[in-house]
């Protein structure tokens, strides 16, 4: 068995952790009872779907079924092109963490396909035991409520499909259709009712989110010595910064955010938060709504239209920068009044990058020696985006900013980074207490990759842009024997490092600003290396 | 799903936060506190009334940073910090906290 | 006989380009409402045609994912690819010289396949991650191709068949005749064989065929900040 079955490669064990993309054996249904809360009456229906499950449920889901695979190409041809090759098998973080075959990418598809073979094609309706497929009975849409909210679509399996089959595209249909006869999550349902009612996902006001910045502005001046601002609601401001709601709320999030407003006050140009669209995160690409994605985007319109903004810049947020980068435009474009001079929409990252090669960004790398860096790429920027002008630039820059601010950086294993990267284990609506044991679960292989670093180099903490990502890992790194802040915002390190004009400079350990300058010009290089 | 205090039944939901806020009371707090096997001690209430009154005034829960520093400037330094947070409220001080102040659960990416 | 096989190849052929057409054709017609490119994707048209180049090819993913699975796919599918532009020569008359010169590796290729099938099909009762996922049809698809290319290769090597008296009988199928079919078994059976693969082509997962062609994560352009994408059905929203 050993030649044919390359598994038994893997169990070589590097170190007693383990590596981090070693198979499990089959667990069959070891995570068949985790059901996340169910969605309240009121929150379905804030977003146009049933309250609760309907009578004619069958009928309306199979039905549905067939209405998506006609709107949507990717669902449509994805159903039908798999040939069960098994290379995906291996691919996601749920499955290696659980051992649950249904975790495994291609049987999470198979709940679906098995249905839709059933009632959409010759094979299924005529041979149902040849081809795998059942009728949709309530014990399958229940199966289909537990397994499609244990997928965090991350879009590692459509990274190995020989065809490019994107789990994740099925599990948004299938959310979808289970929100259609009125079976929605509670966790994401009820974020999105609250961003139609309040603008963000925290249900944080207007008031409040004042009174939060102005505690910020003065923990800033404390901080620095300078008046460093965190404007809101400023009409005529040339940049509208997007950002989750998290940073204005959660650590270490915060401290990524009074990062922008460091690099924005160094850069010298003028910005706003909006009250109105004070949340970057959309929700809406979790359950598969277009409708809800779109009427969340247009909020962000609006915004940038009644401030009067020449720019959109969006703050460390993974799948926000995913519905940016590559949505933003078809859900709510054209942008035809924004300067297009600019990209539209811009990265936060992609500025700080720009102001380091422009070289208006002044930085003690030396602040940050207390931490030995690596950096976790998160999904939706890795696989769904880009930054720059090159494709794979979503890995050069922050990599490129974080050694432009830190002097001790180490990548993980190459299997488990950039476009392999594995999954925090909380993404695709999944950050929520009650699937707790899954997502400790689904975050061993990153916790592995990272102990191996830490192992191999002394990692001592973990930089990431993403606002579920910072949570998970704060949330389950100390199940893994780091604390809950080895977690950090990549703009946190820049916040550190960043020496504004006019700020008492730090005698001891502090570089002359040439020095610093030559110190820029290496790590720029060995950034492009 | 409801909690018993004084012979009285208070609804919650799913994850043990009470659905109607002006259900709540001291002897809830201390009700809710024992099933999270919380203890309450003055440093417990003096984070309970600060996030209440926080509340009051804005209608959603402080992030953990503004809770901190208001911490910080009544207990000191050495309790006003994240480790001391997380050493009363072990779930976190944004969500059991809130729990046990009776405040509806912060959602979102946190 | 040979009016059967002569039936039977006219309703195979016509199921096969009805049968693909069709399912080509609601490919191509159902929009992508969004950009989803796998990313790093290019940002040209020009970068994604080296791309699905490269898939089809190379077998590009594949071979980052697995590769038990890419040799033995890559061998069956090479094969197969071989064997049937060597099959060409049954149905031109002169024979294309680039077929012509294709002909001594036909039987090479017709190891691989059958090497490449067979190491799939094991893979599906070794691995138990692959058992888990296959379906009894799954074993079919595997145990009708090992049957084609076997029969085909019993042919050659074991019970030489007038394949000359085949070439006829084909050639005037294409022109509307039905000539004499030789009846040794093993062409009755390939040629059995090779009907019910076409006919169940256009219904079963050999769709990856076109499939592969029209998934937007391969085939799109990454390019959504510069040019707008929109789908009718979503056009429809903004009115
Ligand atoms: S890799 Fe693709 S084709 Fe192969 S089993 Fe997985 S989804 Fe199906
Ligand atoms: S998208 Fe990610 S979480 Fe979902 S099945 Fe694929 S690898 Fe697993």
């Amino acid at each position: 068995m050993a030649p044919l079955d390359d598994d038994s490669k893997k169990n070589d064990v590097r170190g007693p952790e383990g590596h981090p993309l070693e198979i499990p054996r089959l667990a069959c249904g070891a995570m068949a009872d985790l059901k996340s809360y169910p969605a309240h009456p009121a929150h379905q229906e804030a977003l146009g779907f049933p309250g609760e499950l309907i009578d004619n449920w069958k009928e309306v889901a199979i039905a549905k079924i067939g209405d998506l695979a006609s709107k949507n190409r990717a669902f449509q041809v994805y159903l039908d092109a798999c040939v069960k090759c098994g290379a995906c098998t291996d691919k996601c973080h749920y499955f290696l963490g659980t051992g649950d075959p249904k975790n495994m990418p291609v049987a999470r598809q198979d709940l679906l396909r098995s249905v839709y073979r059933r009632y959409y094609t010759f094979a299924g309706k005529n041979f149902p035991w040849l081809v795998g497929a059942r009728d949709l009975t309530r014990e399958v849409l229940d199966e289909w409520y537990n397994y499609y909210h244990q997928c965090s679509q991350c879009r590692r399996c459509s990274v190995f499909c020989p065809y490019g089959i994107d789990t994740a595209e099925i599990s948004m249909a299938a959310r979808e259709i289970l929100d259609t006869v009125g079976v929605g999550q509670k966790y994401c349902n009820e974020i999105i009712a609250k961003v139609k009612d309040i603008g963000n996902n925290l249900g944080l006001n207007p008031k409040a989110l004042r009174a939060t910045l102005e505690d910020l502005e003065e923990d800033l001046e404390d901080e620095t010595g300078i008046s460093v601002r965190l404007p809101l609601d400023e009409k005529g401001a040339d940049i509208l910064l997007i950002t989750p709601s998290a940073d204005f709320f959660a650590e270490p999030h915060i401290d990524g955010l009074l990062g922008y407003a460091k690099v924005f006050h160094a850069a010298g140009v003028s910005w706003t938060l909006s009250s109105y669209a004070s949340e970057a995160a959309n929700f809406g690409m979790f359950i598969g709504s277009y409708e809800n994605m779109r009427e969340i985007a247009l909020r962000i319109r609006k915004a940038a239209i009644e401030l009067g903004v020449k720019r959109i810049v969006f703050g460390e947020c993974g799948h926000a920068w995913r519905v940016a980068y590559s949505f933003l435009n078809t859900l709510a474009g054209p942008f035809d009044f924004l300067d297009q001079n600019y990209p539209i929409p811009q990265h936060i990252l992609e500025f700080t990058y720009n102001e380091i090669q422009k070289g208006t960004l002044k930085f003690d790398k030396s602040r940050n020696d207390e931490f030995r860096m690596t950096y976790h790429d998160s999904c939706n920027v890795a696989r769904g985006s880009r930054m720059g002008d090159m494709p794979g630039g979503q890995f050069e820059i922050p990599r490129a900013v974080l050694r432009a601010v830190c002097n001790n950086y180490f990548d993980m294993d190459r299997d488990t980074i950039m476009e392999s990267t594995v999954c925090c284990g909380g993404g695709g609506g999944l950050l929520t207490d009650e699937l707790m044991d899954l997502r400790t679960k689904g975050a061993s292989p990153r916790m592995k990759a990272l102990q191996q670093v830490t192992k191999d180099h002394g990692v001592t903490h973990m930089a990431a842009i993403c606002a579920i990502c910072k949570t998970q890992f704060s949330k389950v790194m100390p199940k893994f024997g780091y604390e809950m802040d080895s977690i950090l915002s990549v703009h946190q390190l820049v916040s550190n490092a960043i020496i504004l004009d006019g700020q008492e400079s730090n005698p001891d350990g502090q570089a002359s600003i040439k020095d610093q300058q030559e110190a820029d010009d290496n790590s720029a290089t060995a950034a492009e290396e | 799903m409801s909690y018993q205090v004084n012979g009285t039944t208070v609804e919650h939901d799913e994850e043990g936060y009470i659905t109607t806020l002006s259900d709540w009371s001291k002897d809830l707090a201390e009700v809710i506190a024992k099933q999270e096997d919380i203890n309450m001690n003055e440093e417990h209430w003096e984070v309970v009334n600060f996030l209440r009154d926080y509340y009051e005034e804005y209608q959603i829960a402080p992030a953990v940073r503004v809770l901190i520093k208001a911490v910080k400037k009544t207990m000191g330094p050495e309790k006003g910090n994240n480790k001391y947070m997380y050493e009363l409220f072990p779930y976190g001080p944004a969500k059991q906290a809130c729990k046990i102040a009776g405040l509806p659960k912060p959602t979102g990416c946190v | 006989m040979s009016t059967l096989y002569a039936l039977l190849y006219y309703f195979a052929t016509l199921v096969l380009v009805a049968g693909l057409a069709l399912k080509i054709r609601q490919y191509a017609k159902t929009p992508a409402p969004l950009k989803i490119p796998t990313t790093p994707a290019p940002t040209t048209g020009g970068g994604v045609f080296w791309r699905m180049l490269r898939e089809l090819v190379f077998f590009e993913s594949l071979f980052k994912s697995n590769k038990w699975i890419w040799l033995f796919g890559y061998l069956f599918h090479v094969g197969l690819l071989i064997v049937l532009l060597r099959h060409l020569r049954y149905f031109t008359q002169p024979v294309w010289f680039w077929v012509e010169w294709i002909q001594p590796f036909g039987v090479y290729a017709s190891f691989a396949m059958v090497i490449g099938l067979a190491g799939l099909w094991a893979r599906r009762f070794l691995v138990e991650r692959i058992r888990y996922i296959s379906s009894p049809s799954d074993h079919l698809m595997l145990a009708l191709l090992l049957g084609i290319a076997i029969s085909g290769m019993m042919m050659k090597f074991v019970d030489g068949t007038d394949i000359v008296a085949v070439k006829v009988f084909f050639l005037g199928l294409m022109r509307f005749q039905i000539n004499e079919l030789p009846t040794q078994t093993p062409l009755l059976v390939h040629l059995g064989l090779v009907a019910l693969l076409m006919i169940i082509f256009p219904i079963s997962k050999l769709l990856h065929a076109p499939g592969v062609f029209f998934s937007p994560t391969r085939n799109q352009v990454d390019n959504p900040r510069e040019k707008r994408h929109l789908a009718a059905w979503a056009a429809e929203l903004e009115r």
